[in-house]
């Protein structure tokens, strides 16, 4: 009994995440060139580097769990991505799977810190402490904002959401959920690793956090990983927020918009150091969190 | 000590220097993003260097004296006399490897023999054939000013030199010409001319008693 009806979408669904995800990567890096008045790489440069970085002839392992985090991480993202309604695509779904997805997509990290943590350099020891410390933060800000939400909207289905939304006009045209919008967004930029929170990978502070053993295929499977990430995150918002999408243009028009702006922000603003960034999650977006939690009640 | 005048210094108030901090501001750099980039597309576009850019060395054969000012005054000694076989004087050899561009020999030159061109492109494989390119006597201003003419890319002007075993040097310039002559000997002191009998043979002992001890050495 095997659905190759499902199966097939669910590998046209991924290999569609990933393109456009390391496309994503490649305008990001490309507007923040454009923002600092330079060139950039072309758009598909992130797919040449992942292709360069396969074709190593080495690629140095400490051990089993030092290999399983990658995939573990990436196994999560997927799994976070079949789990969103991505267009009319519905591939699986459950009676919570606003819950299951916000939790999936906070997985990937832990997996990659898992790895870290085996290959025994200081350097990453330091970028798991401060990849820890910021996911304690941010989950509050986090809860609160997906709480607002589910309490406006009264399902935990995501499918539903996107339904009640096309008939109802989206998230942020409410007040109240337009505050949560922007809770959201300020955790956003921490679970994208991006500038004011990009505290985990910290280029040039700590050389590059978590990830300073990883080379080769390794480091491909990252690529790939972050990638698919970025298109899950920005699904995500644009289902929560942004009313979702009935194809996959409108689909990739709204996650454009959303990652613009986690990109102007990014490229704007400079790094908190780590306890800024603790004290800041529990103090700005908490107030607003809660604000928008009482509106909705 | 309470008499000594204290000096002068004019200071600005900090409340003037201080800026005020702001969430809003750093927008503004947004609004590059729909500017012109102002990158120098390298392989497309050129720039010109300035008019008297420090770059390689040429070296008027006709000029040179060969009176080692250029050697004596360089401050990585990159410069080395070198005879040429059919030219009365010693010229200058400049090696690449040690040379900062200062260009203090071409100041210092009382001939005005050395000189030096914009061109500062050069750039070879690792081998050692390759190598040999940073070892160069320098070649006519002239010939250098019409290469540049000719392919405006600022590069060193010759593409190969080949180091034969007897001494010979051969310069492949970039339209394909060739410079050759043969090089006797290093140093400002004239080369001893390899004359037969007597000089040979004492050369040839002072050669063994040398490796002698040498071996007794080791």
């Amino acid at each position: 009994m095997v659905n190759w009806m499902l199966s097939l979408e669910v590998i046209g669904i991924l290999i569609y995440a990933t393109i456009v995800g390391f496309i994503f990567m490649g305008i990001e890096r490309k507007a923040m060139a454009r923002i600092q008045r330079r060139v950039g790489p072309p758009i598909y440069q992130p797919i040449i580097d992942t292709l360069k970085l396969l074709g190593k002839k080495e690629s140095v392992s400490h051990g089993i769990i030092y290999d399983f985090g990658p995939v573990f991480a990436l196994g999560a993202t997927i799994l976070a991505l079949l789990f969103l309604p991505i267009a009319n695509f519905r591939l699986f779904s459950t009676n919570a799977d606003l819950i299951v997805v916000a939790y999936l997509l906070e997985v990937p990290m832990l997996g990659i810190m898992l790895g870290a943590m085996s290959s025994g350099n200081p350097y990453s020891a330091l970028g798991v402490q401060r990849g820890l410390l910021t996911m304690v933060a941010m989950q509050l800000p986090y809860g609160l904002a997906l709480i607002a939400l589910v309490q406006h909207w009264g399902t935990f289905k995501l499918n539903e959401l996107v339904a009640l939304q096309q008939a109802h006009g989206w998230s942020i045209l409410v007040p109240a959920l337009f505050l949560a919008m922007i809770v959201f967004d300020i955790v956003f930029q921490a679970m994208l690793g991006l500038e004011p929170f990009d505290i985990i990978t910290a280029p040039a502070e700590i050389s590059m956090g978590p990830m300073v053993e990883y080379g080769g295929k390794h480091a491909a499977l990252l690529f790939t990983q972050h990638a698919v990430q970025l298109f899950a995150e920005t699904a995500f918002f644009t289902i929560l927020f942004l009313g979702g999408a009935s194809n996959l243009l409108e689909l990739f028009i709204k996650q454009l918009a959303v990652l613009f702006i986690a990109i102007f922000v990014a490229s704007i603003y400079p790094r908190f150091t780590i306890d800024q960034a603790a004290k800041f999650f529990w103090k700005w977006p908490t107030i607003l969190g809660i604000i928008a939690v009482l509106l909705t009640m | 000590m309470e008499s000594v005048e204290k000096p002068k210094v004019r200071v600005v108030g900090e409340e003037k220097v201080r800026l005020k901090k702001s969430f809003v501001k750093p927008w503004m750099g947004v609004k590059y993003l729909f500017k012109k980039p102002v990158t120098i597309k390298i392989p497309f576009e050129k720039i010109e260097p300035a008019p008297k850019y420090r770059g390689f060395h040429t070296l008027d054969w006709k000029k040179c004296v060969g009176c080692n000012f250029c050697g004596q005054i360089c401050p990585a000694r990159a410069i080395e006399m070198t005879w040429i076989e059919g030219e009365k004087r010693p010229h200058p050899k400049i090696d690449y490897g040690r040379c900062t561009f200062c260009q203090f020999c071409v100041d210092v030159c009382p001939t005005g023999a050395l000189g030096f061109s914009e061109n500062y492109y050069l750039t070879t494989g690792g081998f050692e054939e390759d190598l040999e390119l940073y070892d160069w006597v320098p070649i006519n201003p002239n010939k250098v000013k019409e290469l540049n003419e000719k392919f405006r890319d600022y590069r060193f002007p010759v593409e190969r030199i080949e180091k034969r075993e007897d001494g010979t040097r051969i310069y492949r310039l970039r339209d394909g010409e060739k410079i050759e002559f043969k090089v006797l000997g290093y140093g400002i002191r004239p080369p001893k001319k390899p004359t037969p009998t007597k000089p040979a043979k004492t050369a040839e002992k002072k050669d063994e008693t040398s490796a002698k001890t040498e071996g007794k050495k080791e």
